[in-house]
C-alpha cells in the first residue's frame, strides 16, 4: 500500500530501514511493472523442465498411493506403537509452510509492513498449495482412505456423527476453513491483476477467460473502494485463522496423554514454528524466482533483510519453546516425561534432536549479521536448512514420543521406508507442480499493489517524486 | 473318503458331513469384507444343530502324552476352538498353548490331502484302494520272507489303548512291539522314578510342600505333564501364607527358574555335586568348587531343606549324568520323608507309561544302517529331525526296503517314506487315554475329516482283514467299534461317558517293552573344547520341533526370551561384553558335532560361562518343495515340515554329539562345550520385548509376605495406611525393587488428584454413565437399557483381575485369544512388507521385527535387579510376568480422540471398538498408555492378499462370532464381548438374570494357572467383585486417572525370612 516514507536513495553501508519504508526504487513506471511482471508468464524451457520434474515427483507419490491402498499401510515404516510417522510429520510440515502466506498477506497488511507488497502474492499462492498438499496427508495416513468422508459431519440415516471431542475432527474444520479463506483471499487480490492480463492479452479465448476471472474489473473508484474494504475485511478475518490453524494442529499432540505431547506450550510454539518454516519456504521459492525472472528490483535486498528479521525472531521463539519443554519436563517431576526428554536428546533419538536444534536454533543465529541477511545465496541455503530442521522438529515430536511412552515393554525404534520417502517426494512434486503452473498463469508479484508504491507518472513529471 | 462309521454312529457323522459341505462356502468366506456369497439357511436343521450355536464335543488332547481332557467347540460342523474340559480332574478346564494349537494341526494347509506313494522317486498322490493294496502286498512280502521280526514301528509316544492295540497287531504279524518315541520326555526323571518308586511318574503335590527345590526340572516349561503341574504350582503359590518357596538350581534360568524365588546358578553338570553335598557324600567345599557357587549358598540351601516342614525336590536336566542326579534326588526325597506326601507314587500319572528311551531309536538307526530292517513304520514321530546327526537316522532310512509313514503332515521323516497313509488328526479320530489310574479320557471326532485321511487304527484293521489268517481276529468294523466293545457297559455307557469326556475305566495297557540296549559308550563330563558350556533346552511351546508347523505357536514369543520365528543363543551380558557382542550380533557356535550361526540374546538368567540354545526349529526339507495340484488350483505341497516351519531357525540337536545318559537312555543334550566366534554381522532379533526393565513404573508390582502382613497391621491401626510404607518395609528387608518408588505405584507423590486410598478404580468420576450400578443415580438413567431391563446391562461393570502370584508367564492365554478372536498371525515368510515395489521382505517374522504382532494380550516379562549385569553376575534378580491387554478404562484416553466414534464406551463398562466404523487414524493407539491396540497393517483377513493369514483350510477355524478384520482397521481386546453377549442372550432367553461366574473370557478360561478372573465387578455374585478389593490389588498407571477395569494383584516373593 502506498506509504509516505521516503524511498532510500543511493548506497548505504548499513541500511536500517523500517520495514514500512521498504520501496522498490528500481521500478519507475506502470508500464515497466506491467511488462516486467507479465514477462514471468511466458513459458521458458527451464520452466518446462521444472514442471516435468515436479510432475514426475508427483507421479511417484501417486503410484505409491495406489500401491498403498491396495496392500495396506504396512509397507510404510511404522513400528507400533509408533503409529504416526512420515505422513503426519509431512502433514504438519506442510500446514506449517502454509502459514507464512496468510501471515504476510493478512497480518502484515494490517500492520502496514511495506516489505509485504512484492512478496505476498507468491507466499499466498504457496499457502494455498501447501495447504492443498497438507490436506492430502491425513487421507494418505488413514487406514481406509475411502472412508475419509466419515470425518465430515453430514446428515445420514444412521444418525452417526463424528466425535467432536477429537482433535482430528478439529483439524478437519481448521484446515478446510483455512484453505477456503486463503484461496478466497488469494483470488481477491488477483482480481485487478486479472484485469491487467485481460487488457494485455491478444488471444481471444484467453482474453475471455481473464475477463471472467477479473469479474469485469473496470478500475473505477467505486470498485477500488469496495475492493479495499473487502480486502481489509478478509485480512482481518484470516488473521485469527493464522493463529488458530496451527494451534489446532498442535492440539493433535497437546490433547494426548503421550509424554512429550501433553503440554500447553504447543499452540504458540507451533504457530511460531509455522511462521518460521513458512518464511523459509518463501525464500526457497522467491530467491530463485527473483533471480531467474529478473525481479531483483522488485524483491530487493531490503525485502529479504526484513523477512530475515522475522525468521530470526521466530527462530528465537521456537528455541524458547524447545528450552521450556525441557524445563517443564524437569520441573514437573514426572518420570516418564523426564525419561522421554532425556531419551530424545541424549538417547536413542539424539541425532534427530540435534539436527533440529542445529537447524532451527543455531544456524538462524547467523541472521544477526546484516551481511548475511542481505546475502540471497546464504538465505537460500539457510531456507533449506530451516526446512529440514522444521521437518525434523515434527519428526522429533511425533516419533520419539511414541517410541518411548509409558509402557517400557513397548519401547521401540522407527525407520521410514521407501514408500514414506515416495510420499515425501510426491508431496514436493505436487506442491511445485501447482506452484509452477501458477506462476505461468498468474502474476507472481501483485501488479496492482506494486503500482501503488510506484510514483505515478505526472503530466509534467521530470523524474522527481511526489 | 473317510473312515466307515459304525452302524450306530452314522447319523451324527452323516449330518456333519452334509453340514460341512453345505456350509463350506458360506461360513468360511462370510467373514471377510470381500467375497460375500449367499448364505442359504436350512429348511430343516439337522439334529442338534442350530445355526450360530456351538456344539461342544468332549475329547482328549493328543498334543502331548499328558492327555488332558478337552472340549472342542464346533460350529456348523467345524471345530473352531479347543478348551480344557472342566470335567477332567487332570487339567480342570485349563489347556496349554500347544493343546489349543491342535486346531492348526487339524487345519494345517500342508496336511496330506490323500495317500501318497513314491513312484519314480517322486511322492505321487494315490487312492486309498491303491494304498491299502500296496500295504497289504508289502506286509505279505515281509511275512513270507520271514523278515517280520525285524520290522520296526516307531510311534510318537502316546498313552491309551492304541499302543496296546498296535502291539497286538504287530504281534499278529509276527513283528516286535513298537517303539514309543518322545525326544522331549524328561528321561532322567522317568528313569529315577522307575528306580525309586517303581512308576514312571508319581503325582507331585506342590500344595503339601513348603519348599520346592528343582534341579533343572523345568516343570513349567514342559517337564512332565505341564498343565496339571502348572495348576498344582499356581494353587500352591496362591495360598500366599504357607505357600511353598521355590529354589531353582541350574546353569540357565528357565521359565520355571524365573518363577522360582531364588536361583542357584551352578555350573552345568554340577547338580550331581550339589545333591551329593546335600546327601553328605561330598564336602561343601568340593561341591561349591564344582558348582562355582559360594559355600554359603550351598549351606543356606541345605539349611532351608532340612528346616523346611515339608519339601519337594525335583530333578530334570539332560546331561550325561542327569539320571544319576535324579536317582540321588529321589533317594534324598525318601530320606526327607517326602515320598507319600509331596511325591505320591501311589497315584501315578499315565503320561510316560510304555515310553521307550530314545536309545531304542538309536539302536533302530544302527540296525537300519546295517541293512537289517526290511520295513519301517513311522507314525507321528519325526526321528530324522529330532535325533542327533551322528545317529544317522536319515541315512539308515535309505537302506530300509520299504518305509511307511502314517503321519498326516509332511515332515523330515515322512518325506523319505515310500508310502504315506495319512492318519486322521486327533480331532477327527476315536481313542482313549488313561492319564491317571482308572480315569479314562475319551477321544471322539469333533468333526468330519478335513481331508481324505484314515485313522491308522482303521488302516491296521483293514489291512488285517485282507489277510486271510487274521481276518477272523479283526472282525470288528473299525477301531471305534473295538473301543466301544471293550468299554464297560458298551455302547450306551460309552455314549453317556462321551458327553462328559471322562469315565471311570481303564485303557488297554501295553506291556512295558524290555529296552535298553545301551551299547553306546556313555561319556562323563562335557565333550569338546570351547569356552562355553552349551545348554540345549526344549522349547516350552515348540517342544523338540512338533509345534513348528503351527503359526500360533511360532508366533507365540518364547516365554523366557520373548523371541518368535527365530532361533537365538542366550548369553549373559558379561560374556557378551567380553566378546564385544551386542544384542542381535551373529555368532557361530561350534561344537564337535556341528556348527550354527545364531543371533545373540543377552539374557540375565544364564551363567556367564554358559550359552543356551532352544530346540524346536530348523526344519528343513532334504528333497525340496514340490507342487501338488488340486483340481485347477496349484497348491504348493511342502516337504520338510510345511510352509510355516520351512527355513526358520536352526535345529539345535545338530550341535549334540549324540551321547546318551547311561542310566536313562535319553539324549544327553547338555553335554557339549562350544566355541563362540563373533561374525561381525548383526541381525534383528524377532522379539516382542521393548525394554526388559519397567523403569519403576509399577507395571508388574510385587511384595513380600512380611510386607503384606505389615501392611495389614498398619491398616488395622490407622485407617488408610499407604502403599509406600509397604514398599519401604519390603525394601528395607533387602528384597529387590519390590515396588515402584517414583512413579506409578506411589500415587501420593504425584500431583494430579489421584485418590489417596486404594479404590478398585471402577468408579470413574468422568465416565459416570458407563459405570452402571457404580455410577450415580442420575447417570444410570442415561444408560442404553432401562434399569428394569432384566438382563441388567446398564448395571454392569465388566472387570478382570490378574493374580501375578499365580501367573507363570506360560502364554497359554495368548493362544486362547488368537483362537477365540480370529487374530491373524503375521510372521510367516510371505507376510512381510514390500521393500520396494517389487521386492518383498521374505524373512520369517519380518512383521514382528517391525513390532506388528497382533496379540491382543501380551505377556510382558520384566526383570528387577541385576542392574549392573555387564560387570557383575547376579543371579538374584526377580522376574515379573504381566499379561497386558486392553484395560477397558472407565475414563479411556482412546475414546475421545477417535474422530469417528469407532471406539466408545458401552453402557456396561466396555471400551468398544467398532471395526466397521474405524477409518484407521490410529490416534487411539497413540493415546493409549498401555499400548494395547493393534492395527491391521495389511489385509491379514483378506483372501488374495499375500499377507492373508488363513490359507485354505485354516479359515475353517475362524470363530463366526468374531469379525475377521480387514486392513486399515484398529483392533484390541474386547473382553470377549461375543461371550458376554452370548451369555446375556442365553440368560434373556431363559428369563433369568445372569449368574455370578456364569461364563468367562477365553484367556481366563484357558489359563493353566487360573490367574485371570473375569466378571461383573458391580455384582457381588461374581468372584471378581471380591478380588478387585484384594489387599494386593493395584491398577497399572493409576496416576493417569484412566480407571482401568483390569486390576492386578501383586506378585508375592517368598524371601528366606518369609
Amino acid at each position: 500500500m502506498a506509504t509516505t516514507a521516503k524511498p532510500v536513495v543511493g548506497k548505504i553501508k548499513r541500511p536500517n530501514i523500517p520495514s514500512a519504508g521498504i520501496q522498490v526504487p528500481g521500478v519507475s513506471t506502470f508500464e515497466q511493472v506491467d511488462d516486467e511482471i507479465l514477462a514471468t508468464l511466458k513459458p521458458s524451457p527451464k520452466w518446462f523442465i521444472g514442471l516435468g520434474i515436479a510432475i514426475c515427483a508427483m507421479l511417484v507419490g501417486a503410484s505409491a498411493w495406489t500401491f498403498q491402498i491396495y496392500w495396506g499401510l504396512g509397507n510404510a515404516g511404522y513400528v507400533p506403537p509408533v503409529m504416526w510417522g512420515v505422513y503426519i510429520i509431512t502433514f504438519v510440515f506442510w500446514v506449517g509452510i502454509g502459514h507464512a502466506g496468510t501471515l504476510i498477506s493478512a497480518i502484515l497488511y494490517l500492520f502496514r509492513a511495506g516489505f509485504r507488497t512484492t512478496i505476498y502474492r507468491a507466499s499466498e499462492a504457496m499457502t494455498v498449495f501447501a495447504v492443498m498438499t497438507a490436506g492430502l496427508f491425513p487421507i494418505i495416513h488413514i487406514g481406509r482412505p475411502w472412508k475419509f468422508f466419515w470425518l465430515i459431519p453430514y446428515p445420514n440415516w444412521r444418525l452417526l456423527f463424528p466425535q467432536f471431542k477429537s482433535p482430528l475432527l478439529w483439524d478437519v474444520f481448521a484446515i478446510s476453513t483455512y484453505l477456503t479463506i486463503s484461496t478466497t483471499f488469494l483470488y481477491l487480490g488477483l482480481i485487478p491483476d486479472f484485469a491487467v492480463m485481460r487488457d494485455k492479452e491478444t488471444n481471444p479465448i484467453r482474453k475471455r477467460i481473464f475477463a471472467m476471472l477479473s469479474l469485469g474489473w473496470k478500475n473505477t473508484d467505486r470498485e477500488w473502494r469496495h475492493f479495499a474494504k473487502m480486502y481489509m475485511f478478509l485480512a482481518a478475518f484470516s488473521t485469527p485463522l493464522v493463529l488458530s490453524v496451527h494451534s489446532v494442529v498442535s492440539f493433535d499432540f497437546a490433547m494426548a496423554l503421550t509424554p512429550g505431547w501433553h503440554t500447553t506450550i504447543f499452540p504458540p510454539y507451533f504457530v511460531g514454528g509455522a511462521i518460521f518454516s513458512g518464511f523459509a519456504m518463501v525464500w526457497t521459492i522467491l530467491i530463485p524466482i527473483r533471480k531467474w525472472w529478473n525481479l531483483e528490483h522488485y524483491v530487493t535486498l531490503n525485502h529479504l533483510d526484513a523477512t530475515a528479521k522475522v525468521v530470526l525472531f521466530t527462530s528465537i521463539m521456537v528455541g524458547c519453546g524447545y528450552m521450556s519443554e525441557f524445563f517443564i519436563a524437569w520441573f514437573s517431576g514426572v518420570a516418564p516425561e523426564q525419561e522421554y526428554f532425556w531419551n530424545r536428546v541424549f538417547g536413542q533419538w539424539w541425532w534427530s534432536a540435534w539436527i533440529l536444534l542445529l537447524c532451527n536454533m543455531i544456524f538462524p543465529l547467523s541472521l544477526f549479521s546484516q551481511k548475511l541477511r542481505r546475502n540471497p545465496t546464504w538465505l537460500w541455503i539457510l531456507s533449506i536448512i530451516i526446512n529440514i530442521g522444521m521437518w525434523y522438529e515434527r519428526f522429533v515430536i511425533v516419533v520419539p514420543s511414541l517410541s518411548h511412552e509409558f509402557e517400557p515393554w513397548q519401547w521401540t525404534n522407527y525407520v521410514p521406508s521407501w514408500i514414506d520417502m515416495c510420499f515425501l517426494v510426491g508431496s514436493f512434486g505436487w506442491f511445485f507442480m501447482w506452484f509452477l503452473l501458477f506462476i505461468k498463469q498468474m502474476p507472481v508479484i501483485a501488479i496492482a499493489e506494486v503500482k501503488e508504491i510506484v510514483p505515478p507518472k505526472m503530466k509534467n513529471d521530470h523524474g522527481g517524486h511526489h | 473318503m473317510s473312515t466307515e462309521s459304525g452302524a450306530t454312529g452314522v447319523k451324527r457323522r452323516d449330518f456333519l458331513k452334509i453340514l460341512g459341505v453345505t456350509t463350506a462356502a458360506t461360513a468360511a468366506t462370510g467373514c471377510s469384507t470381500d467375497h460375500v456369497r449367499k448364505l442359504i439357511p436350512y429348511v430343516a436343521n439337522p439334529d442338534n444343530t442350530v445355526a450360530g450355536v456351538s456344539n461342544y464335543f468332549s475329547s482328549t488332547c493328543r498334543e502331548c502324552a499328558t492327555s488332558c481332557g478337552i472340549l472342542v467347540e464346533t460350529r456348523d460342523g467345524r471345530a473352531i476352538k479347543i478348551e480344557g474340559n472342566p470335567n477332567a480332574e487332570l487339567n480342570r478346564g485349563a489347556l496349554c498353548a500347544k493343546g489349543q494349537s491342535a486346531l492348526q494341526g487339524l487345519y494345517n494347509p500342508d496336511r496330506f490331502r490323500q495317500p501318497m506313494a513314491r513312484k519314480n522317486g517322486q511322492l505321487t498322490p494315490i487312492t486309498w484302494d491303491e494304498a491299502m493294496q500296496t500295504l497289504a502286498t508289502k506286509l505279505g512280502e515281509v511275512r513270507s520272507k520271514g523278515q517280520a521280526n525285524s520290522a520296526v514301528f516307531i510311534n510318537q509316544h502316546e498313552i491309551g489303548s492304541f499302543p496296546a492295540f498296535l502291539d497286538s497287531w504287530l504281534n499278529d504279524y509276527g513283528m516286535p512291539p513298537h517303539i514309543s518315541y518322545d525326544a522331549d520326555a524328561p528321561s532322567s526323571a522317568i528313569a529315577a522314578n522307575k528306580a525309586a518308586y517303581g512308576v514312571a511318574w508319581p503325582a507331585l503335590d506342590f500344595d503339601a510342600a513348603s519348599l520346592i527345590v528343582s534341579f533343572g526340572a523345568d516343570f513349567l516349561d514342559g517337564w512332565g505333564p505341564s498343565t496339571p503341574l502348572q495348576l498344582a504350582w499356581a494353587d500352591a503359590r496362591a495360598k500366599i501364607e504357607g505357600a511353598p518357596r521355590a529354589i531353582y538350581i541350574g546353569a540357565r534360568r528357565s521359565l520355571t527358574g524365573l518363577n522360582a524365588d531364588s536361583w542357584i546358578a551352578c555350573k552345568p553338570g554340577a547338580e550331581l555335586a550339589i545333591i551329593q553335598f546335600l546327601r553328605g557324600t561330598k564336602s561343601v567345599a568340593e561341591a561349591a568348587a564344582a558348582a562355582d557357587v559360594s559355600v554359603a549358598t550351598l549351606e543356606g540351601l541345605k539349611k532351608e531343606i532340612t528346616e523346611a516342614k515339608r519339601s519337594l525336590l525335583l530333578a530334570g536336566g539332560t546331561g550325561v549324568d542327569s539320571a544319576q542326579v535324579a536317582v540321588e534326588v529321589s533317594e534324598y526325597n525318601k530320606g526327607l520323608g517326602n515320598v507319600g506326601i509331596t511325591i505320591k507314587p501311589a497315584s501315578p500319572l499315565g503320561i510316560y507309561e510304555r515310553l521307550d528311551p530314545t536309545v531304542a531309536v538309536y539302536n533302530v538307526a544302527d540296525r537300519m544302517n546295517a541293512g537289517a530292517v526290511p520295513v519301517l513304520f513311522v507314525r507321528g514321530a519325526n526321528p530324522v529331525h529330532t535325533l542327533p546327526r551322528s545317529v544317522k537316522f536319515a541315512e539308515g532310512m535309505a537302506k530300509v526296503g520299504f518305509k511307511v509313514s502314517f503321519t498326516n503332515v509332511p515332515d523330515e521323516t515322512t518325506e523319505l517314506a515310500d508310502l504315506i497313509l495319512p492318519d486322521h488328526h486327533s480331532l477327527e479320530s476315536w481313542g482313549d487315554a488313561e492319564p491317571t489310574a482308572n480315569t479314562l479320557h475319551l477321544q471322539q471326532p469333533a468333526m468330519e475329516p478335513v481331508f481324505n485321511s484314515r485313522a491308522t487304527a482303521d488302516v491296521l484293521i483293514e489291512a488285517a482283514k485282507k489277510d486271510t489268517t487274521l481276518a477272523s481276529k479283526y472282525a470288528m468294523t473299525d477301531y471305534r467299534s473295538w473301543l466301544v466293545a471293550r468299554f464297560p457297559g458298551g455302547q450306551t455307557a460309552q455314549t453317556l461317558a462321551l458327553a462328559k469326556g471322562v469315565a471311570t475305566a481303564s485303557s488297554l495297557r501295553a506291556a512295558e517293552r524290555a529296552t535298553g540296549d545301551f551299547t553306546r559308550k556313555p561319556v562323563a563330563g562335557f565333550t569338546g573344547t570351547g569356552d562355553f558350556h552349551l545348554v540345549i533346552n526344549s522349547s516350552p511351546t515348540l517342544g523338540t520341533g512338533a509345534g513348528a508347523n503351527k503359526p500360533w505357536l511360532m508366533e507365540l514369543p518364547d516365554p523366557v526370551s520373548k523371541i518368535a520365528w527365530q532361533s537365538w543363543v542366550e548369553m549373559h551380558p558379561m560374556a557378551c561384553k567380553k566378546l564385544g557382542l551386542v544384542r542381535g550380533d551373529l555368532v557361530t557356535i561350534e561344537t564337535t558335532a556341528g556348527k550354527v550361526t545364531l543371533p545373540v540374546y543377552n539374557y540375565l538368567g544364564i551363567r556367564p560361562d554358559t550359552i543356551a540354545v532352544s530346540l524346536g526349529l530348523g526344519h528343513k526339507s532334504q528333497t525340496g518343495k514340490t507342487f501338488d495340484t488340486d483340481g485347477d488350483r496349484k497348491i504348493p505341497y511342502y516337504t520338510g515340515y510345511g510352509r510355516y516351519a520351512d527355513g526358520v531357525g536352526i535345529n539345535a540337536v545338530t550341535l549334540v554329539s549324540g551321547d546318551i545318559d547311561a542310566v536313562s537312555g535319553g539324549i544327553a543334550y547338555t553335554s557339549m562345550k562350544a566355541k563362540v566366534t563373533k561374525t561381525g554381522e548383526n541381525t534383528d532379533l524377532i522379539t516382542t520385548e521393548g525394554s526388559a526393565r519397567q523403569h519403576s513404573r509399577g507395571i508388574g508390582q510385587a511384595t513380600t509376605l512380611a510386607a503384606l502382613v505389615a501392611g495389614r497391621t498398619a491398616k488395622d491401626g490407622e485407617h488408610g495406611a499407604t502403599a509406600p510404607a509397604e514398599h519401604g518395609a519390603a525394601a528395607a528387608e533387602g528384597g529387590h525393587d519390590l515396588g515402584p518408588k517414583e512413579w506409578g505405584g506411589n500415587e501420593h507423590e504425584f500431583v494430579g488428584g489421584a485418590p489417596s486410598d486404594f479404590l478398585p478404580g471402577l468408579k470413574s468420576p468422568v465416565a459416570n454413565d458407563a459405570q452402571g450400578a457404580l455410577g450415580t443415580q442420575d447417570s444410570k438413567a442415561k444408560g442404553m437399557y432401562s434399569e428394569q431391563h432384566w438382563s441388567g446391562m446398564a448395571k454392569r461393570r465388566w472387570a478382570m483381575t490378574i493374580d501375578l502370584s499365580r501367573c507363570t508367564g506360560c502364554s497359554a492365554c495368548v493362544t486362547a485369544c488368537y483362537s477365540e478372536n480370529n487374530i491373524p498371525t503375521v510372521g510367516a515368510s510371505w507376510q512381510g512388507r514390500a521393500l520396494s515395489p517389487t521386492v518383498w521382505d521374505t524373512r520369517p517374522g519380518a512383521n514382528i521385527i517391525k513390532g506388528r504382532e497382533m496379540a491382543w494380550i501380551r505377556l510382558e516379562r520384566y526383570f528387577e535387579g541385576a542392574d549392573d549385569s555387564e560387570n557383575i553376575f547376579d543371579p538374584g534378580f526377580d522376574t515379573r510376568f504381566v499379561p497386558m491387554m486392553c484395560q477397558h478404562c472407565g475414563n479411556a484416553p482412546c475414546e475421545p480422540v477417535c474422530p469417528v466414534y469407532a471406539t466408545y464406551h458401552s453402557p456396561d463398562g466396555l471400551n468398544v471398538q467398532v471395526y466397521n466404523r474405524c477409518v484407521g487414524t490410529r490416534y487411539c493407539s497413540n493415546n493409549c498408555p498401555y499400548k494395547v491396540r493393534y492395527y491391521n497393517w495389511f489385509g491379514y483377513g483378506e483372501p488374495g492378499r499375500r499377507q492373508y493369514a488363513f490359507p485354505e483350510p485354516m479359515q475353517m477355524q475362524l470363530n463366526p462370532d468374531v469379525t475377521v478384520r480387514g486392513k486399515g482397521v484398529m483392533e484390541k481386546c474386547t473382553f470377549c464381548v461375543q461371550r458376554i453377549r452370548e451369555a446375556e442372550t442365553r440368560a434373556d432367553l431363559e428369563h433369568r438374570p445372569l449368574q455370578g461366574d456364569e461364563f468367562t473370557t477365553a484367556c481366563a478360561q484357558a489359563c493353566p494357572s487360573k490367574a485371570i478372573t473375569f466378571g461383573d465387578a458391580a455384582d457381588p455374585a461374581w468372584t471378581v467383585a471380591k478380588q478387585v478389593e484384594d489387599e494386593r490389588a493395584y491398577h497399572v498407571f493409576e496416576v493417569l486417572n484412566t480407571y482401568t477395569a483390569v486390576v492386578y494383584l501383586k506378585k508375592i516373593n517368598h524371601t528366606v525370612e518369609a
